[in-house]
């Protein structure tokens, strides 16, 4: 059963129960993806590594965390991993819990280990953000794109995105009272105009003034137009510039990132929606009056986010990436977050005097990228009907 | 069919062949580049060229027009100066071979006062009072020393004059009318002075009256045309005709025969060009501060040039050691000529356009060769130095963004330094990179401190208890030896730790952490229940901030952060992007405590950064530093001219800055740089014959004095004594 | 054909307008101020900080700035505000400095990436697969400064010989072969580098695309006439599955300005990704904007290209 054929319907179920020993989707699943070993090996550390930074996120958050990577013990700086503390010269509070600086301690002799465990969730929010917000906004735009795309956008709607643009600018520019009119007038102007047209569908074409209810573009046109504009940014200098510019925290770089990054998702989602819409199961959902929406997230969604959740999951992978890279260069998360990033990159300057302060957090990030990738690849070979073919 | 299986074949054995091919000319490249051994011994060339390194590239090459360190770098080695320090940090001469500094007094003749014993005295009176008093001995010694110093007295007859000025706009928005002042000026006195005498006014006072100077009517001298608000015709006039002028001036004698890189001779009018081109506003020189107080540069033949000043201020002595430019290169003329050569509209087209700054043009003792923007500048020696060229034929100054990599750089033998100062090599190096037999390394202290300053309109920081508490909370010896790892000093106050303007005797504030619990009880702080301090029911609590990308301040701000934490304050950090944390929090006096760095020149100048005058918003004194003795003392500094007295007046300054404690003092870091070992200094001795010396420091801590004798020998040497 | 040119070019040149718009919102709305105008700086007084404003035309509104930007862009006359030399001459300058990195690292990914890539698809399944599926994941999944601080490391303790920048310094190359060899060594590892992540991407790709070819029906009847396994690998299989990357040609271009930006900053190779990186941290707005102009030109000319290929290649697209 391929993840891209309708529902069946009863009838043909029954009749296929009888060809077909009965499997779930997730058993057909498990069963495919079980033969490659490198994706099985990649989901364990995946699943591990959500249990570490989930640890991580109880252990070390609170104001009296047990592990407590924000303590400084500067008599105790660039220990090596395994060492004992020297517990004389230390508070009780400030013995590590476990004895020992299981992975050593940085130049503030605060403990690598905790602040790993802080740094495992906290590059996992990033990462899961990041992408979360882009396919957000890859399965919205891909959605509009693929199933509204041959509506129409007309004059007037442009006119009054327009306004709403200009009165954001105005804003913007220090003119607050201009603006504020015109956006208003513009946003009032769009749903006045938008409105109408979902309650009675493409019946009300011809009201409205003449020029106004002009066709301008496609939907789909307007959508991909816009995806293209942003594709011409090399994207990791975008995200650079602007974070680069915004003052730094956590939250901008996990929505520049995200916004810079939901192209693909757009653009998978469209093609799926494009084949879907025109498949007999969508024409049926459709025969039987059922509502755009509920036609959109019930019946084509789930036919259409394979190819997403395999692009992020190497998404996740590859923000995680970024993350560090812009860590290097200065602008990542800003502290008090610890992330492996900017461990990676405050440690690399102790290369010679501290190595475990890069090959721990630079190893880390390796074996999670690498495992988030393997798994995302046996996803995808899983989801692929036209490469499981040759597996059965 | 054999013939095309042959094909496939090949298509085949390309696709394996050609990677392996590709790959086997990469690596075998590796034969050919020489090892650090191999660049030494067998490459004389080598030798005789200095590489060192830097983070950044520098803007432009012209030492008027750029303000960064790369840039300044390579200027000094470009450009030369009418002066210089010397290992003590005294003033040497350079371009000038020798100066004079005198002064030029100026006062009204008052046409109201009553001189006592005399009443009101005309021009001739004023002047033959004065002369009668220096042939008198006069009771008062202040007033004797004074009157000693006065070497010419002058009556300057009145004159008319006539100016305009901005009028005061009545109505918003309407332009602004310019107003015509006309006048009769009365008749001047002037007085040549021996040497600057700050007080001299105040002794003539003595001679003349406690209020003959006050009480100069400048407003009754003054008509004005239009329609004035109040006040202002007296604002006007006060500025107009003062009734006291301090006129400092410096005479320097410029070193004969000096050249240009380009052979032509540098004169007097190079200077003034210099000063002029400074001052251009087109120019947007970085500089123009420096140079506000210069009433005019004169050349008094080709190779004496005189400063006049509007005002006492030591401070313009050093700026000449900022280099000289060539006028023949960058004057109008030539700028017109460049403009259409360029094909560019001649009226825009200012020195800031000019190719000179990628190309510069000094008379200092290396000549620009070439600059590859983000790759390397190189220098090549002067052979016609007036001092005797360099030992080193080519500096070669190159830009690596990452220190990492600048320390393989070095250890591969590409570079002759590693950490130059002021930055030097990081703190964590130091020990590894000091025993290692590979280098010599140098150390020294840097001109520059790191501080927690306080914003004194908040509270609580308006209290000084509290700011000396949290001052005492921070244990600075363990963050100099765990975060610094040794490489710094404890300062107590703004001056260099090095020269003798910083007062030694004042200790910085001890580590006490029970003694600041008591001071802030003092203040009315409490610890509650859960060890909070609070004071009517309010925790104390506030933000520190500093910019992100230095790791230092970020260590000091957790070290802070817990040692108040351990004391009961609720302290949160934030770290900013700098342009951010500049504009949006310091500017704007938006923040609690800073942790920020000041970098310091030589002179003791805290004008900028301590006056009350300079809290606004965007100007340096933002932690709101207001006292009026400290006001006095800083104003007293700047016109002070001799040395002992300066140093003086800075001890007590600093008395009152650390009484009030404005910034919690940290330190001031020590640098260390490592340099090939190979490295020595080679001197001519009397009978010709080169002589080798190991490099030493100057006791100042300037590696780079002798810079000019340095050489690199292919072997590393054995210095028999030192 | 011509039709579809036409249409393509007045597309792109829209695209083009609205992202010269977006980046300029981008660079201006942003907090801060360019480093030229640096208030802390004791030497500037609020009045030059004012004067730089001016003369910068920051004090304009944006939409002036935007034409007077733009106006200079097209007519050359376009200045850094770092050191007041052309925007142009200094991007060309980079561009040749990072040529030969990036062809050198192109290669490099072509022609190491079909080998395997083809290998891996015709032995699927097999240890081969496996390990090179499991090393091209390796590879981009390391983070690349990282990845090439130990390769320096390595490199310069074990063979005492400098690596950074593009050639040795301070040496008068005896011949001309040294000297050449010398800057293909100082290549080496950035290109390496640089291509790590393209290897790694390209060789997935050319697997993925052998194995479609290869369960396709005309492979199959070729297989089934009993031709060598070679044959139908190299001859049929391969000149099918060749087709969509003659389009990549066209989309490789735009990779000179994007991806360089921490290998030429660790090897400070004084490319275009490091000046643009050094124009971000200077606030160095027109550079920054042209150097985005520029990359979004190229992402649109690549495209065009590519389009334009698939036409030529492909015969059953008509347009």
């Amino acid at each position: 059963m391929s993840a891209t054929s309708p529902p069946p319907s009863p009838a043909d179920g029954r009749r296929m129960e009888l060809q077909v020993p009965r499997r779930s989707r997730w058993e057909e699943f498990w069963r495919l993806f079980r033969r490659n070993r490198l994706a099985v090996g990649g989901m364990i550390i995946f699943i591990l590594f959500f249990g570490v930074a989930t640890a991580g996120l109880f252990l070390t958050a609170g104001t009296q965390p047990i592990f407590d990577p924000a303590l400084v013990r500067l008599q105790e700086k660039l220990r090596p991993p395994l060492a004992r503390p020297h517990v004389d010269s230390l508070g009780a509070q400030e013995v590590p819990p476990l004895g020992v600086y299981l992975l050593g301690t940085d130049e503030l002799g605060r403990d690598v280990f905790a602040r790993m465990l802080q740094g495992a969730w906290v590059s996992l929010t990033v990462g899961f953000v990041a992408v979360g917000i882009a396919v957000f906004i890859g399965i919205f735009m891909g959605g509009m794109a693929g199933y509204f795309g041959q509506e129409f956008i007309r004059i007037g709607h442009l006119l009054w995105a327009v306004a709403v643009i200009a009165g954001a600018a105005l804003l913007f520019s220090g003119i607050v009272a201009v603006g504020l009119l015109v956006g208003a007038g513009g946003v009032a102007g769009l749903v006045h105009n938008l409105t109408p047209k979902r309650i009675s569908g493409r019946t009300q074409r011809s009201w409205g003034g003449a020029v106004l209810a002009q066709n301008a573009m496609r939907v789909d046109t307007l959508i991909m137009r816009f995806v293209d504009i942003m594709l011409c940014f090399p994207s990791f200098f975008l995200i650079l510039t602007v974070v680069a510019l915004l003052p730094p925290s956590i939250y901008n770089i996990m929505i520049v990132i995200g916004l810079t990054s939901w192209m693909g998702a757009a653009r998978f989602v469209r093609a799926e929606f494009l084949a879907l819409r025109e498949q007999d199961f969508v024409a049926a959902a459709r025969a039987l009056g059922l509502g755009n929406f509920r036609i959109i997230f019930r019946h084509m969604m789930p036919n259409a986010i394979a190819p997403v959740l395999v692009s992020a999951t190497i998404g996740i992978a590859t923000a995680i990436l970024t993350e560090a890279g812009l860590s290097f260069l200065g602008f990542g998360v800003p502290p008090p977050h610890a992330t492996w990033g900017n461990i990676l990159s405050d440690g690399r300057q102790f290369i010679f005097d501290a190595p475990w302060l890069t090959f721990i957090p630079g190893l880390a990030i390796l074996i999670v990228v690498l495992a988030f990738n393997l798994f995302g690849d046996g996803l995808r070979d899983v989801l692929n009907p036209k490469l499981r073919e040759r597996h059965a | 069919m054999p013939i095309r299986l042959t094909i496939k074949m090949t298509t085949r054995r390309v696709l394996i062949l050609a990677p392996l091919l590709l790959t086997l000319i990469l690596l075998q490249s590796y034969f050919w580049v020489p090892t650090y051994e191999q660049q030494t011994r067998g490459n004389p060339d080598r030798l005789e060229k200095y590489i060192t390194a830097s983070i950044g590239d520098a803007s432009l090459l012209n030492p008027i027009l750029s303000a960064d360190s790369a840039s300044s770098e390579i200027e000094n080695m470009v450009f030369e100066g009418l002066i210089d320090r010397d290992k003590d940090l005294r003033f040497r001469g350079r371009l000038a071979t020798s100066w004079k500094i005198y002064e030029e007094a100026f006062f009204y003749v008052n046409g109201v006062a009553h001189v006592p014993g005399q009443g009101v005295l005309d021009p001739a009176g004023v002047a033959q009072v004065i002369r009668d008093a220096q042939k008198a001995a006069p009771p008062a010694s202040a007033l004797k020393s004074t009157l000693e110093n006065i070497v010419g007295i002058q009556v300057i007859p009145s004159r008319q004059f006539r100016t305009t000025r901005e009028g005061t706009p009545a109505p918003a928005n309407r332009p602004k009318k310019a107003i015509t002042l006309r006048g009769q000026a009365p008749a001047r006195i002037k007085l040549v002075l021996h040497q600057i005498d700050p007080d001299l006014f105040a002794n003539l006072t003595l001679l003349l009256g406690r209020d003959y100077f006050t009480s100069f009517p400048a407003q009754n001298y003054l008509q004005a045309d239009g329609p004035l608000g109040s006040g202002q015709l007296d604002g006007w006039a006060r500025e107009i005709l003062p009734a006291v002028e301090h006129n400092p001036v410096i005479e320097f004698n410029l070193r004969p025969n000096v050249r240009f890189h380009d052979g032509h001779i540098l004169d007097a009018g190079d200077v003034k060009f210099t000063y002029e081109a400074i001052i251009a506003p087109q120019n947007l020189s970085p500089r123009i501060a420096d140079y506000e107080p210069v009433k005019a540069v004169q050349v008094l033949d080709p190779l004496t040039v005189r400063v006049v000043y509007k005002r006492l201020y030591s401070p313009g002595f050093g700026t000449w050691a900022m280099g000289i430019l060539p006028e023949h290169l960058l004057n109008s003329e030539a700028l017109r000529r460049e403009a259409i050569r360029a094909g560019k509209e001649p009226a825009n087209f200012t020195m800031r356009q000019s190719a000179f700054n990628r190309h510069p043009i000094g008379c200092g003792p290396f000549v620009f060769r070439e600059w590859k923007s983000d790759e390397y500048i190189a220098l090549d020696r002067f052979e016609d130095y007036w001092e005797g060229p360099p030992n080193y034929k080519a500096f070669i100054y190159r830009i690596i963004p990452d220190l990492l990599t600048q320390e393989m750089e070095f250890y591969a033998g590409t570079l002759d330094a590693y950490g130059q100062p002021p930055g030097g090599v990081p703190p964590y190096q130091t020990r590894r990179l000091e025993n290692d037999p590979r280098f010599q390394s140098f150390s020294g202290t840097s001109f520059g401190y790191s501080y927690i300053g306080y914003n004194m309109r908040r509270e609580p920081f308006d209290d000084p208890r509290v700011r000396r508490a949290l001052g005492m909370a921070i244990d600075v010896d363990k963050i100099i030896k765990y975060v610094l790892y040794g490489q710094g000093k404890r300062i107590s106050g703004p001056f260099p730790l090095q020269t003798d303007y910083y007062d030694r005797r004042i200790a910085p504030l001890p580590c006490d952490p029970e003694g600041a619990l008591r001071l802030l009880a003092e203040a009315g702080w409490k610890r509650d229940a859960q060890g909070w301090l609070t004071k009517d029911g309010r925790r104390l609590q506030f933000t520190l901030i500093t910019n992100s990308g230095n790791d230092i301040r970020k260590a000091i701000l957790a070290v802070a952060q817990d040692a108040w934490k351990q004391i009961g304050i609720d302290v949160r950090t934030d770290l900013l992007e700098w342009s951010v944390f500049i504009q949006e929090r310091v500017d704007k006096h938006d923040f609690d405590a800073v942790i920020l760095g000041w970098s310091m020149g030589i002179d003791p100048d805290l004008y900028q950064i301590w006056h009350s005058s300079q809290t606004g918003p965007n100007q340096l004194n933002f932690v709101a530093f207001q006292d009026q003795e400290a006001d006095r003392l800083i104003v007293a500094i700047r016109q002070e001219y001799n040395h002992q007295r300066q140093v003086d007046l800075c001890h007590e300054l600093q008395k009152i800055i650390a009484a009030a404690q404005p910034y919690t003092f940290l330190f001031v870091r020590e640098w260390t740089a490592v340099l090939d070992r190979r490295i020595v200094l080679r001197e001519v001795d009397a009978a010709g014959k080169g002589v080798y010396k190991k490099i030493t420091p100057t006791p100042t801590g300037n590696i780079m004095y002798d810079f000019n004798k340095w050489i690199k020998l292919s072997e590393v040497p054995n210095f028999a004594v030192d | 054909m011509i039709a579809f040119i036409a249409r393509s070019s007045v597309q792109k040149i829209v695209t083009l307008f609205f992202v010269s718009i977006v980046s300029f919102l981008i660079i201006h709305l942003a907090p801060g101020q360019p480093s030229q105008v640096d208030p802390l700086n004791p030497k500037f007084t609020p009045e030059m900080v004012a004067r730089y404003r001016q003369a910068f035309h920051l004090d304009q509104p944006l939409y002036t700035q935007y034409l007077y930007f733009y106006r200079d862009l097209f007519t050359g006359k376009t200045v850094s505000w770092k050191d007041n030399r052309s925007v142009l001459a200094k991007i060309w300058e980079r561009f040749l400095k990072s040529l030969p990195l990036f062809i050198v690292g192109t290669i490099l990914t072509w022609t190491i990436s079909f080998p395997i890539g083809i290998r891996s698809a015709i032995a699927r399944g097999s240890a081969f697969d496996q390990t090179t599926t499991f090393c091209a994941y390796l590879l981009i999944s390391i983070p690349g400064f990282f990845f090439a601080y130990i390769l320096i490391i390595f490199v310069v303790q074990t063979f005492q010989v400098p690596v950074i920048g593009m050639q040795t310094f301070g040496l008068n190359q005896s011949s001309v072969t040294a000297a050449v060899m010398d800057r293909i060594w100082h290549l080496l590892l950035p290109s390496v580098l640089g291509a790590t992540g393209g290897i790694a991407v390209l060789s997935r790709y050319v697997r993925s695309q052998m194995l479609e070819v290869e369960s396709q029906d005309y492979v199959r009847t070729a297989r089934a006439k009993g031709l060598p396994a070679e044959q139908v690998h190299y001859r049929h299989a391969l000149r099918n599955a060749l087709l969509p990357f003659v389009t990549m040609f066209g989309l490789i271009l735009p990779g000179l300005i994007g991806g360089s930006v921490i290998i030429e900053s660790i090897f400070s190779w004084p490319g275009i990704g490091r000046m643009a990186y050094e124009a971000i941290l200077a606030r160095d707005y027109p550079v920054i904007l042209t150097v985005n102009f520029v990359s979004a030109v190229l992402v649109l000319g690549g495209t065009f290209v590519s389009d334009v290929l698939y036409l030529l290649v492909d015969p059953r697209i008509r347009l």
